[in-house]
């Protein structure tokens, strides 16, 4: 507990250069209610029934701002998935209230929900998990078109992130041809597609080394401040943790600044 | 929901291949039996068939057979009172063996008498018409050409010694696998009168069967006030026909064991894929694809699958039946295709509910957490 805390005090300040360096201007004192992206407030959850209830989260809040990259970190079990499932309208909350891109999750039934996550919310998993079938720019067309965006519109946008993820020269390759450093590129890529408010990443460099896993979150920082999206990273990872502006430690089943 | 379906099948092709070889095999058997069914079923049926009656009167206890039903001429005149000149017609049914005049080979037949003229009377084909007066004249299914018999020759019936002229051929008239061969009530009653005599000159039952063509109100008076017969329907006299309903119930089997097969094979496939595929469900969820779309791309794979190996399949089947031997029994009308084809369709999609309720199934919330794709 004890080594965590200095090395994460010491990421946090270095937390500026993280911020320069991706050239942002935005600021986390001055934040208009429209900027918040992302707010959890009061958000309690518990597993089981009854008599044998595992609370999770207890009174758990916090806000993300748009251009903001935030990375949550705790012990296995502390209940950072929960906390993921619950951000991303996966999963409803026991108690507490859940708003996405400036719309509150309550209330709203399945169909609803998995529109708000094609629409307000990017997912990156732990593993890339793209589709094994689909070329490098299917991937990125496949997600606008379940979305129903206009196709010469999707072609453009999937170009653009293409060459901003370094990735062009990829674009008709199957997944099962590219670098594990690629493939998470990809999938950053696609959780942009849609360009949604909100960022959600589970522990995105866990199966890349340490070059590569800072590639990533840099390349991510980079377009969640350059598009103004409110990124979330549920990360072990400390090495990544410089390019994140606020480190959050999630503990007692609620998030306290690191 | 093609845009998934179809680039997973063109990915993955090795396996899809597989899968679409199976299933038109099996498609191709479900349609060459089903040929094969219809053909024999023509041949022990076609001139029953293809009669316009609708009903038929046989004697009581004869289990609907015509060769073992006799009727009387006075039964014959009251079935008329009822059904009206129009609405029955006397039908002789008799099988028999011939030869061509000149010829040793002998030919089974089914002899039919009927009213020339009447609606019993096939439509002839080739040559010229029975008619009343003229006796001594027979029109035969064209399958007698086979054994070697032209119009104008002359066959010689076994039994009796009565000589006829073919005078002209019908089309798809065959009866327990014999060719049909028509002659006029004079022609019938003096063969029967013949046939009597040869076997001792019992008192002689002039028809097998009264071919109807009435209402239902009509039928059920016929079956109340004729004595000692029943009012049967064209179908029951056509199972009644010797071999017919043992032929048809065992390939019958055999096609709906196919049906059942290849819906199990299309399940067992995509249900394998779809447990391959349930973190990728997952995921998909979790981006936000609907139940029903992903649900919608299974389906969509296995309607593209069963299309593409029916295709195939019914190809091969007509090239198969341009290429087997007239005298083979296979018969496949476009409209048995169809029906073939829309019911393998349906079993397919049946075939594929297990993998559309695992993939419903699939909760989104697996995405978060695991590392596996």
């Amino acid at each position: 507990m004890n080594t965590s805390l200095t090395t994460e005090s010491k990421h946090t300040s270095r937390r500026s250069s993280g911020a320069s360096q991706s050239g942002s201007s935005v600021s986390t004192g001055l934040a208009r209610p429209a900027d918040i992206k992302l707010r959890l407030n009061e958000v309690s959850h518990a597993y089981g029934d009854g008599e044998s209830e595992l609370t999770v989260l207890d009174g758990l809040s916090c806000t993300v701002r748009a251009g903001e990259l935030v990375a949550v970190v705790g012990p296995s079990g502390s209940g950072k998935s929960t906390f993921l499932s619950i951000a991303g309208a996966l999963l409803t909350p026991s108690r507490g209230e859940a708003e996405v891109g400036g719309r509150n999750l309550a209330g709203l039934n399945p169909q609803k929900l998995a529109d708000l996550r094609l629409h307000e919310i990017g997912f990156i998993f732990q593993g890339a998990n793209l589709l094994p079938y689909l070329r490098v720019e299917e991937q990125l067309r496949f997600v606008a078109k379940l979305g129903h965006a206009d196709k010469r519109q999707a072609v453009r946008r999937a170009e653009e992130l293409l060459e901003r993820l370094g990735l062009t020269s990829r674009r008709r390759h199957y997944p099962d041809k590219l670098s594990g450093g690629e493939r998470q590129r990809v999938a950053v890529a696609r959780a942009l597609m849609n360009d949604p408010s909100v960022i959600l990443a589970d522990e995105p460099t866990a199966s890349l080394d340490a070059d590569r896993g800072r590639d990533v979150t840099r390349l991510l920082a980079e377009r969640v401040k350059a598009e103004g999206k409110a990124g979330v990273i549920v990360t072990h990872d400390e090495r990544i943790l410089p390019y994140c502006d606020r480190v959050l430690r999630l503990e007692g089943g609620r998030l306290r600044e690191g | 929901m093609m845009f998934l379906a179809l680039r997973e099948i063109r990915f993955s092709k090795t396996r899809y291949v597989l899968i679409v070889t199976i299933m038109l095999l099996v498609s191709f058997l479900v349609l060459f039996v089903t040929g094969l069914a219809n053909g024999l079923g023509n041949a022990t049926s076609s001139a029953v068939r293809n009669m316009s009656a609708d009903r038929f009167i046989v004697q009581k206890d004869s289990d609907d057979r015509f060769a073992r039903s006799a009727l009387h001429a006075e039964q014959i005149d009251q079935a008329r009172a009822v059904a009206g000149a129009e609405g029955a017609e006397p039908l002789g049914v008799q099988m028999t063996t011939v030869t061509k005049r000149d010829s040793e080979s002998k030919i089974d037949i089914a002899l039919f008498g009927v009213p020339a003229g009447g609606w019993l009377m096939p439509e002839t084909a080739e040559g010229s018409r029975l008619t009343a007066s003229e006796t001594g004249q027979v029109l035969a299914d064209r399958d007698l050409a086979e054994s070697g018999v032209a119009v104008g020759d002359t066959i010689v019936d076994g039994a009796t010694g009565l000589e006829w002229t073919v005078v002209g051929f019908t089309e798809n008239q065959s009866y327990s696998h014999m060719p049909a061969v028509w002659m006029n009530e004079a022609d019938w009653a003096a063969y029967r009168s013949e046939l009597m005599a040869a076997r001792g000159g019992e008192a002689d039952p002039a028809y097998n069967a009264i071919a109807l063509r009435v209402s239902d109100a009509q039928a059920e008076r016929l079956n109340s006030t004729l004595p000692d017969a029943e009012v049967i329907t064209k179908s029951q006299a056509i199972s009644a026909i010797p071999g017919h309903k043992a032929e048809q119930s065992s390939l019958l089997m055999m096609i709906a064991f196919l049906y059942v097969i290849s819906a199990f094979v299309l399940a067992v496939f995509f249900y394998v894929i779809t447990i391959q595929k349930t973190s990728q469900f997952g995921i998909l969820k979790a981006i936000g694809a609907r139940t029903r779309y992903l649900a919608g791309s299974v389906i969509a794979q296995v309607l593209v699958l069963s299309f593409g190996s029916l295709a195939i399949g019914v190809a091969l089947v007509l090239a198969m039946k341009a290429m087997l031997p007239a005298s083979m029994p296979f018969a496949l009308s476009a409209g048995t295709v169809l029906s073939s084809c829309g019911l393998f369709l349906a079993v397919a999609l049946i075939g594929g509910l297990a993998s559309v309720v695992k993939v419903a199934r699939t909760d989104a919330l697996d995405a978060i957490g695991r590392a596996g794709a």
